[in-house]
């Protein structure tokens, strides 16, 4: 009887551990979202938005978003302003290729979240702040957002302050699924 | 003279709106882009008309100011303008879910020389009827 205490200890360990292990929320980003900025001029969208979402509005403390957008995929409808947008003077795209955002924290802020993280564009990471929504829908949900950015604070363009607006909005809208 | 310049006018609209079309299909097939969005056969055709109909008034204008040098006046006032008009398409932002845009100067500029060149082909067979001969 006494060579079963082991084994049967064992599976009792197993089977009780396998209940401490939370699963993660994770979410696949449907083709469908749109990052946009805007401002006076100029205004435009990005795609190529890859990376892990990983969300639960019960469980925040392992939420976590690691996303990154090519910045060569701007699109401001202009493309003598696309060409601009990706060359040296402003997103130098062939050598900053990704704007990158990990989280740090998420918390709940009124009807909605605040995210803190490390956002980098252009080569240069600031902690930020950012606001956002999350909506469940029968599909999945979707994630909102708009927020200010100074360009200057990334060192875009800063020759020319005045060329275009330093500070744009940008507006997210993330529809997800569940994989 | 004013029938003339109409015939002419509704002329040049049509040979123009024809060339827009097959350039048109030509540059979708070529590139696989589609702007019809924005230029489709409807635009083009109250496009060339209006264009058409503008430059017939503007050399029935200056035909009745200038008479004998009216035509030398409106080629260059034609080719000024659509020179200039070059600016619309380069300047021009599409919605943002339209691919490609900086295709777009490449298959709109193109486009605003057929009226010019429409009228310079069907001139002669309406209005220049002396043919100077170079001795």
């Amino acid at each position: 009887m006494r060579k079963f205490i082991y084994p049967v200890l064992a599976a009792v360990l197993m089977v009780g551990s396998a209940f401490t292990i939370k699963l993660s929320q994770d979410w696949k980003v449907n083709d469908d979202y749109t990052i946009k900025f805007t401002s006076k001029d100029p205004s435009g969208v990005f795609s190529g938005l890859k990376g892990t979402v990983i969300f639960d509005d019960k469980d925040l403390a392992t939420s976590k978003f690691d996303v990154t957008v090519d910045a060569s995929t701007i699109n401001t409808g202009n493309g003598m302003k696309n060409t601009h947008a990706k060359s040296e003077k402003w997103f130098d795209t062939d050598k900053f290729t990704l704007i990158k955002f990990i989280s740090k924290e998420i918390t709940a802020s009124g009807a909605g979240y605040q995210v803190k993280g490390t956002l980098e564009i252009h080569g240069v990471a600031k902690e930020v702040s950012l606001p956002f929504a999350f909506q469940k829908t029968d599909t999945g949900g979707l994630f909102t957002s708009s927020f200010p950015i100074n360009r200057l604070d990334y060192n875009i363009n800063t020759a020319e302050p005045d060329h275009g607006a330093s500070v744009l909005t940008v507006d997210l809208s993330i529809p997800v699924t569940k994989p | 003279m004013i029938k003339k310049i109409f015939i002419l006018s509704i002329c040049v609209g049509i040979f123009s709106f024809t060339a827009c079309m097959v350039y048109d299909r030509v540059y979708h097939f070529a590139l696989e882009t589609d702007f019809s969005r924005i230029i489709n056969p409807a635009t083009l055709a109250g496009l060339n008309v209006l264009i058409s109909l503008l430059a017939g008034i503007l050399y029935w204008i200056l035909w009745r100011l200038f008479n004998i040098n009216s035509t030398f006046i409106f080629r260059i006032l034609f080719m000024m303008t659509s020179f200039g008009a070059i600016l619309i398409p380069l300047s021009a932002s599409l919605p943002f879910d339209i691919k490609n845009p900086e295709l777009f100067p490449g298959f709109a500029i193109p486009m605003l020389f057929f009226p010019i060149v429409g009228w310079f082909t069907l001139e002669p067979f309406f209005l220049l009827k002396k043919q100077t001969s170079i001795k």
